[in-house]
């Protein structure tokens, strides 16, 4: 008999329940429900991006046959509505302010007879002045996008096209700046871009007497349900959101769209209403875009390299409404000090209206592209200093114990062993050839600590359920919940199958968005099968005539804690609890508070400046550049992170790849272009590009996992969305050492590069 | 609005005369008319089932390629992929795989878009396009062929149905490259193709050059300046005419000034590519992915 090799470890299972339905196509989307007499909704857009209607006749389009309802305005409650501002109706009342505003929605008997509904509807514009530069947009003479902004109501500070400023200030910034040894200054331009999911957003309503179902493909469902509630002045259990498998969202399908839209229409029609978007629709019409942002940094440094002072003015794209990008000001700033130790800071950031579309949470809100300005300006003041960028990075970043730009002292945190294993994994300093560069960049992403609720519940044959508020928004994150409860009822994921997604049977959770699930819901379903575990402990105690303390839940079975073979099968219990007090167990748990700040002060304070159990990142990517086109290529990407514990190691993997893919997209060809009226100019996925399968370069993943104080179940954090934070900030700096100078532009394009490579021959 | 299917070309050439259009794999007329670039013809003919029409013909003067060939036929053809090396080029970077089993080599030269892939290496090597209608047959030059953004001189009874390329003299091949900013579901900003001929002493012989998305229509020209000069001089020349005669747009993919400079920069890299492979060498299809711009490492 020959030895056995030593066996590996096998590769954790990824415990993904909706893969199989989503590969093999048995799994459905809301575009595929049909429901009997359904009819098919269509929207009349404004097209023009500032004007006033002076006339509105839908008399034409409701007179045809085929057509069940026509809805403008008047037709609907009176509300103004946003989670910051409420400057905003669910149509255009009066005015329209950006290309994809809502005139009027009709519900046809097909969508070739609502089309012609919705060319048949008069409308008659005056224009008004086009407010199309963010930075011009704040001048004391620009035309005003909300003339009646001062009646809105609103927890923001305000003025005029500025819907939201925040700053953030510790030490004293001009005196720091005076008394350095020398002072970088720089200016980066970032434009919007798109999160582009690959399904195209669908709204199903019914309504049955007065209660509605709306199947929606929302990214966060309780959100939609309280923006039904609030337009249609509806109660909260009247409403009921559904949603089947979400095809991607990236933050694109958080929010409150189009649900109430097609719930009036369909208690008009009297009628199920189906509205599916076009991808041309998808791009222009929803207030989830991620913004462009204009930048100014000065950094001070000491001879030695120590940063002394930081100065940061960000001016931010809002658009012409305010989603959720209230909070934007206070998060950029943040983002635009960085995860440095700065003794004195000043960071101001506007929001400031256009009319463009408006912006909204895309995945990282704010920090791909300021990470981007801050990381390539930090590239040339350690160029200014002559320090290599990595060095000036270890020298400067915070770590441990130390404080940051906003006096948050953290707990144990891992960005400096992030710098070390990302240059490390990239192999940095090794020769490489002349059109090759490696450029390295730091970033940094909350957790957010928010209130979430789920049950657990195990039925007498021993089989679970896992009824939860979270969403699945294609990260997995719910998938990994079933491994959570199974781990604490010794268990098998397997054993559990997930109810979500419908906000009727489960308790609220904030939804697929700001990377919380694992660290939200996770807490409560740990909770919640917390509960079970002592069901389990007590029934199974009995049995053993043994302490419930001493009962040890594994591997299916509870046992005697010492005595293994003393005990009986979770399932057999189970079988006893259904013939008495059944197993359930429902679940919350107590959000950690925010950490405390000291010396700092915050204007438009809204609770950004101090992160519970902060996750930080490092990415170094090497870039090939076609100096004489300006074609950049990305060649490896090695990604160091610190989101706590990895639960789910393929899982975790797979959002680390993802995001690296999207980032090099936002660094290098996806950006939106306007035209002089602020219409977007490629609003197609010709002309937006995306990157394919066939540019995605190897990807090496390192998850620095170390204790975080206050972190989520385990000691995870969240993973969705800081992997897309550094990416496109390590190629600007790759790109600058291969250019010379860098790229001051978001995205990084061909052309730009080009330009920028010109600039630089024409110096030299 | 009618839909028919012909499975003979004889069905398809009564059809086209009785005033439908025919449609291939529908990759341009159907996707084209969904996204609103024009609605589809009230009555459409399918083509796609004539068998004699998707066949590669080795002939005593060089190769007949029949209208249905696929962009994957293409680039996998061993005869295709070796002496006529520049439209295997130009098919390889069409779309996605799936673009290039349903694409067809006459429907990328019908629909006449400046950005055809598959139109500057054809038209460097001075093929053919052979119309047949009701009526008769006829041949016709193929940069002649094209006379506006989607417009051919083709009368609306012509069906395609092969594309005629002469042979190569041992000593030349041609290749193709284009300006693209991904490496897949692209399409052309700027293109250049070339035809070169080697005399014994490696100077060269014979040299065309045929450009992509800079001008109404793909056009070429023939420099024969260059004839006696070194490769690299050459190679150089075909950059700065290649640029002068390019009266490119600026749109939302590339500025004028940008594009006029990378057709430049593509002319050279195809007439270096072509002279390498007329040379003997083998680059793997596609150019674009074996050297420069988006290529593999
Ligand atoms: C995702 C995607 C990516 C693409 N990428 C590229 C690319 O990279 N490069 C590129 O060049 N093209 C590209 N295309 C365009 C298209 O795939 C090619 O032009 C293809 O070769 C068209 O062939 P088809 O058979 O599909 O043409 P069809 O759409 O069937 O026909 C196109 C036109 O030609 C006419 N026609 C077709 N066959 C004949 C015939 N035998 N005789 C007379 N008229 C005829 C039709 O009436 C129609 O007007 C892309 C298309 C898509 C959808």
């Amino acid at each position: 008999m020959t030895a056995t090799p030593t066996a590996t470890k096998p590769a954790p299972r990824f415990v993904r329940a909706d893969g199989p339905d989503k590969v093999t196509g048995s799994g459905r989307y809301t575009a595929d429900l049909t429901l009997t007499g359904a009819l098919a909704a269509k929207f009349k857009y404004a097209d023009v991006t500032h004007a006033r209607i002076t006339k509105l006749d839908v008399s034409a389009a409701r007179a045809m046959p085929g057509v069940f309802a026509v809805l403008t305005q008047a037709d609907v409650p009176s509300v103004k509505f946003g989670p910051f501002v409420q400057d905003r109706t669910l149509f255009a009342d009066g005015t329209v302010r950006f290309e994809g505003e809502i005139i009027a929605a009709v519900a046809a008997v097909d969508a070739a007879t609502a089309d012609r509904a919705v060319a048949a509807i008069v409308v008659e514009y005056s224009p008004l002045p086009v407010v199309n530069d963010i930075e011009g947009a704040l001048a004391a003479d620009s035309p005003l996008v909300h003339a009646e902004w001062a009646d809105y109501g609103s927890i923001l500070v305000r003025d005029r096209n500025d819907a939201s400023f925040a700053s953030i200030a510790k030490g004293d910034v001009e005196q720091g700046l005076a008394s350095s040894h020398l002072v970088v200054t720089s200016r980066y331009v970032a434009d919007g871009c798109h999160a582009a999911p690959i399904e195209p957003r669908a709204v199903v309503a019914q309504w049955e007497g007065n209660k509605v179902t709306i199947w929606t493909s929302t990214q966060v469902p309780f959100d939609a349900r309280a923006g039904v509630c609030e337009t249609l002045e509806l109660p909260n259990n009247r409403v009921r959101i559904i949603v089947p498998h979400l095809g991607g969202g990236f933050g694109g399908k958080c929010g409150f769209h189009y649900e109430a839209h097609v719930a009036a229409l369909a208690r008009v029609a009297k009628r199920p209403v189906r509205l599916v978007f076009s991808r041309r629709e998808e791009f222009v019409a929803p207030d989830r875009r991620r913004e462009g942002i204009v930048y100014e940094f000065h950094t001070g440094v000491d001879a030695d390299g120590r940063i002394v002072a930081r100065k940061a003015w960000l001016a931010i794209d809002n658009g012409a409404y305010t989603a959720d990008a209230g909070f934007f000001s206070q998060l950029a700033a943040m983002h635009a000090l960085g995860p440095y130790r700065i003794p004195n800071a000043l960071a101001e950031a506007h929001l400031v209206y256009t009319n463009h579309q408006p912006s909204g949470s895309v995945r990282a809100p704010t920090a791909p592209q300021t990470c981007w300005a801050l990381e390539s300006h930090t590239d040339e003041v350690a160029r200014a200093i002559g320090l290599d960028p990595v060095a000036f990075r270890t020298l400067n970043a915070v770590d441990t114990g130390a404080e940051g730009p906003s006096g948050q002292t953290y707990g144990e945190i891992g960005v400096q062993q992030c710098i070390e294993a990302a240059a490390a994994g990239a192999g940095y300093g090794n020769p490489l050839p002349d059109d090759e560069a490696i450029g390295v960049a730091i970033g940094w992403w909350p957790s957010f600590s928010v209130p979430s609720g789920a049950y657990v519940k195990i039925d007498g044959d021993g089989s679970g359920q896992i009824i939860t508020g979270a969403q699945e928004c294609g990260t997995g994150a719910v998938m990994t919940l079933r491994q959570l409860a199974a781990d604490e009822l010794g268990m098998d994921p397997e054993d559990f199958e997930l109810v979500y997604q419908d906000t009727s049977v489960a308790p609220y959770d904030m939804g697929a968005t700001g990377s919380q699930t694992l660290f939200n819901n996770g807490r409560a379903v740990v909770a919640a099968a917390g509960q079970i575990a002592e069901q389990l402990r007590n029934l199974a105690a009995d049995r053993l005539e043994a302490s419930p303390a001493d009962i040890v839940l594994a591997d299916g079975t509870a046992s005697v804690a010492g005595s293994p073979d003393r005990g009986v099968p979770i399932a057999e219990l189970a079988g006893i609890a259904a013939g008495g007090e059944l197993l359930i167990g429902h679940g919350s748990g107590m959000p950690p508070g925010p950490p405390p700040t000291v010396g700092s002060t915050c204007v438009g304070d809204l609770g950004m400046s101090a992160w519970v159990a902060p996750q930080f990142s490092c990415h170094a990517v090497r870039v090939k550049l076609d100096r004489d086109t300006g074609v950049a290529r990305v060649m490896h990407v090695s990604a160091a992170h610190d989101s706590g514990t990895i639960i789910n190691p393929i899982g975790a993997q797979g959002q680390v790849e993802g995001a690296v893919l999207m980032g090099i997209g936002q660094a290098l060809t996806e950006g939106t272009t306007y035209d002089d009226q602020g219409r977007q100019r490629n609003a197609a996925l010709l002309e937006y590009k995306l990157q394919t399968a066939a540019d995605a370069p190897p990807i090496a993943v390192h998850f620095v996992e170390i204790n975080t104080p206050d972190a989520g179940p385990r000691g995870a954090k969240g993973l969705a969305e800081a992997p897309n934070v550094a990416t496109a900030a390590a190629i600007s700096n790759a790109l600058a050492q291969l250019v010379g100078a860098p790229v001051r532009q978001l995205p990084m394009t061909a052309e730009r590069v080009w330009t920028a490579l010109t600039e630089q021959a024409a110096q030299s | 609005m009618s839909f028919t299917i012909a499975t003979t070309l004889d069905d398809a050439l009564a059809a086209l005369a009785a005033g439908a259009r025919p449609v291939a794999g529908g990759t341009d007329l159907v996707v084209g008319a969904r996204h609103g670039k024009a609605p589809l013809p009230e009555h459409l003919v399918a083509i796609d089932r004539i068998a004699e029409l998707k066949t590669v013909t080795e002939t005593a003067d060089g190769v007949s390629i029949g209208a249905l060939v696929s962009h994957h036929q293409i680039e996998t053809h061993p005869l295709l992929t070796t002496a006529y090396a520049g439209l295997a080029d130009g098919s390889a970077l069409v779309g996605s795989p799936a673009t290039r089993h349903i694409g067809t080599l006459g429907g990328n030269i019908m629909n006449a878009s400046p950005a055809m892939d598959t139109g500057a290496p054809l038209a460097v090597m001075l093929a053919e396009v052979e119309l047949r209608s009701v009526r008769g047959t006829r041949r016709v030059p193929i940069e002649a062929l094209w006379s506006a953004p989607g417009r051919t001189g083709a009368e609306p009874d012509e069906l395609c149905v092969a594309v005629h390329i002469p042979a190569p003299d041992p000593r030349a091949n041609t290749a193709y490259v284009r300006l693209e900013y991904r490496r897949a579901m692209e399409i052309a900003v700027v293109g250049a193709a070339a035809f070169v001929a080697l005399a014994d002493d490696g100077t060269i012989a014979a040299l065309r050059v045929g450009l992509t998305a800079v001008a109404p229509t793909i056009f070429t020209g023939n420099l024969l300046g260059q004839v006696g000069r070194s490769v690299a001089d050459a190679a150089a020349a075909a950059a700065a005419l290649s640029m002068e005669h390019s009266t490119p747009i600026s749109d939302v993919r590339a500025s004028e000034a940008y594009r006029r400079h990378t057709v430049g920069v593509m002319a050279r890299r195809a007439v270096e590519a072509a002279a390498r492979r007329a040379a003997g060498e083998t680059i793997a299809i596609p150019v674009n992915r074996a050297i420069g711009i988006g290529a593999a490492s």
